[in-house]
């Protein structure tokens, strides 16, 4: 494999791996753009992360979810499988958004036009009786930030409650749009 | 500084002219030299592929930074020229014959492709572990030394893969599945270092499925892992001795299969020493693994020694290492302190007097062969 050949598969390797990368781009400032935009109050837990910088890693109130409300566990079954969740949403009067029901796998019906559906990941192995949380994750849980910024806001987040808002696709696929400090907006994303 | 291919034509002329060869071999020995001279590392190739790995590690540390000055639609627009540069360049500088400059850009493209996976994740605020990040980078670097037939992306995409074994099995904290996944990469990296003729691929390869294999052994602590490392092991040795020329015209490892094999028995043998430690008082299941081991380093030396230093040298390391273990349970409980210092003097200089024996005796046939 010489000569022009060689280059010819350079530059269609060249093109294969930022298409790739693109695509990605795309699907997620797709999801900006058109998702819907719900409200959710976040405590922070800890951060940093060694390839791509300072992040705070957020917790949600939808992060817990309630055994009890999710409506098709089968009779008898004690653990969850590592398997899709689907979770609904609703505004409170506070503005943030919270869970109203939730389904393993897929939702037995559309959400009302006041509601929206988020899809988040349930891993194996937790206890299912009625009285306990289940602890989802839908892709969200991280925050980056310029380098040096993430303790500061850390700090700030056990004092007083902050928000993420957070752009749902139809899909039920999320992704956060902006970091906000009570009313205040401190990270809005641009679309790329 | 003279390298071997030089020394080696000079060595070629002086024989022509003692009458030790003919003019036909010379001339055949010298066009093979020639033909397998650029596969050995210059000097100069490898200060390339230092710059290239710094060039990586300073675009990944950028991204890392999150620096707000660029706006990032710009940090994505370099990344991607980096990307295209590099491959593009890379192959123009390996057809004009810079091979090692061309390779080393390609490196630079590799490490900017993680670099983007790297950005748009922090871009997106993409909360998906690490571990998956370097699936996607390692594929993109395998495809690339597919496209580009690399030796050195080969062995980069090996690397990739092995950093996401030490990051799946060493994660305490959420580990939730053991990495298996990792079989599927050595199986098809392995695969692709032929095409892309990569030998050293291939022993990375081997050494990372010989650590893959330790890590099940810490995640199960069972015999069943460690026995049948054993035995494939020697099979392995087996046939790498007695079946040289097949085994290695299909695996081509230059003939290092021995000294694998031997890796991998030692290893397998130290599991199973580890595992019935515990029981030497009460069975003899460790002295009998224990002399297994001893008797397979000596054979390994006797069949295969003369050929490879290297394996005379991972012999002695299992030997000194057979030493102390065996010191360590059998007899460390009887012993105080004092006797610790005798047996460590004990020990050593019995592991010196082997080695001294064992290297004298493969020097002197060969000594006797030249002259």
């Amino acid at each position: 494999m010489t000569g022009i050949r060689l280059i010819i598969s350079a530059v269609v390797l060249a093109l294969i791996q930022i298409g790739f990368l693109s695509w990605i781009i795309a699907g997620r400032a797709a999801i900006l753009r058109d998702g819907r935009q719900v409200l959710l109050r976040v405590e922070p837990i800890d951060p940093r992360d060694l390839l791509r910088g300072d992040f705070i890693r957020l917790g949600y109130d939808i992060s817990r979810i309630p055994v009890k409300l999710i409506a098709n566990i089968p009779a008898g079954k004690l653990t969850s499988d590592d398997t899709p969740i689907v979770v609904r949403l609703k505004q409170g009067a506070d503005g943030y958004w919270q869970a109203t029901a939730a389904w393993f796998g897929h939702a037995p019906a559309p959400a009302a036009s006041d509601e929206t559906d988020i899809i988040g990941h349930v891993s194996a192995g937790w206890d299912l009786s009625a009285a306990t949380t289940i602890a989802p994750d839908y892709g969200i849980e991280r925050f980056y930030l310029p380098e040096g910024e993430g303790i500061a806001i850390q700090d700030d987040m056990r004092v007083r409650p902050f928000g993420v808002r957070v752009a749902i696709a139809a899909d039920g696929a999320a992704q956060i749009k902006a970091l906000m400090d009570g009313d205040k907006t401190l990270f809005e994303e641009p679309l790329y | 500084m003279a390298s071997y291919s030089s020394r080696v034509r000079t060595d070629i002329a002086r024989w022509l002219q003692v009458g030790l060869i003919d003019a036909s071999t010379a001339d055949a020995l010298t066009r093979d030299v020639e033909a397998n001279e650029r596969k050995s590392l210059s000097f100069g190739s490898i200060l390339a592929m230092i710059a290239a790995l710094l060039f990586g590690a300073a675009v990944l540390i950028f991204v890392a930074a999150n620096w707000q000055a660029i706006p990032r639609l710009a940090r994505v627009a370099a990344l991607f020229a980096i990307i295209f540069a590099g491959y593009v360049g890379g192959a123009v500088l390996k057809t004009r014959d810079h091979a090692a400059m061309g390779e080393a850009l390609w490196i630079v493209a590799a490490a900017a492709f993680g670099g983007s996976i790297a950005l748009i994740g922090q871009m997106y605020h993409l909360s998906g572990d690490e571990a998956s990040a370097l699936i996607t980078w390692g594929a993109g670097t395998a495809l690339a030394a597919v496209a580009l037939r690399s030796n050195p992306l080969t062995v980069a995409a090996v690397g990739i893969a092995d950093a996401w074994l030490f990051l799946k099995g060493f994660d305490y904290f959420s580990r939730a599945e053991f990495p298996h996944l990792f079989v599927v990469m050595a199986s098809v990296l392995f695969a692709i270092s032929f095409w892309s003729r990569s030998q050293a691929a291939r022993h990375l390869i081997i050494l990372s499925v010989i650590f893959y294999l330790v890590l099940l052994f810490t995640e199960y602590e069972t015999l069943q892992v460690a026995v049948p490392i054993v035995v494939v092991s020697v099979l392995l040795f087996s046939a790498a001795i007695f079946a040289a020329e097949p085994v290695d015209w299909i695996l081509q490892l230059g003939g290092r299969l021995p000294l694998h094999a031997l890796v991998g028995f030692l290893t397998g043998l130290a599991m199973i020493q580890f595992e019935l430690a515990d029981l030497s008082s009460y069975n003899s299941g460790f002295a009998i693994a224990s002399a297994v081991a001893l008797a397979g380093i000596v054979a390994a030396i006797v069949l295969g020694g003369r050929d490879s230093r290297g394996l005379r040298w991972v012999a002695y390391a299992g030997f000194a290492f057979e030493l102390a273990i065996i010191y360590v349970v059998m007899l460390q409980s009887m012993l105080d302190t004092a006797g610790f210092f005798l047996a460590a003097a004990v020990l050593l200089g019995i592991l010196a007097f082997v080695i001294l024996r064992v290297e004298k005796r493969m020097r002197a046939p060969s000594v006797e062969g030249a002259a």
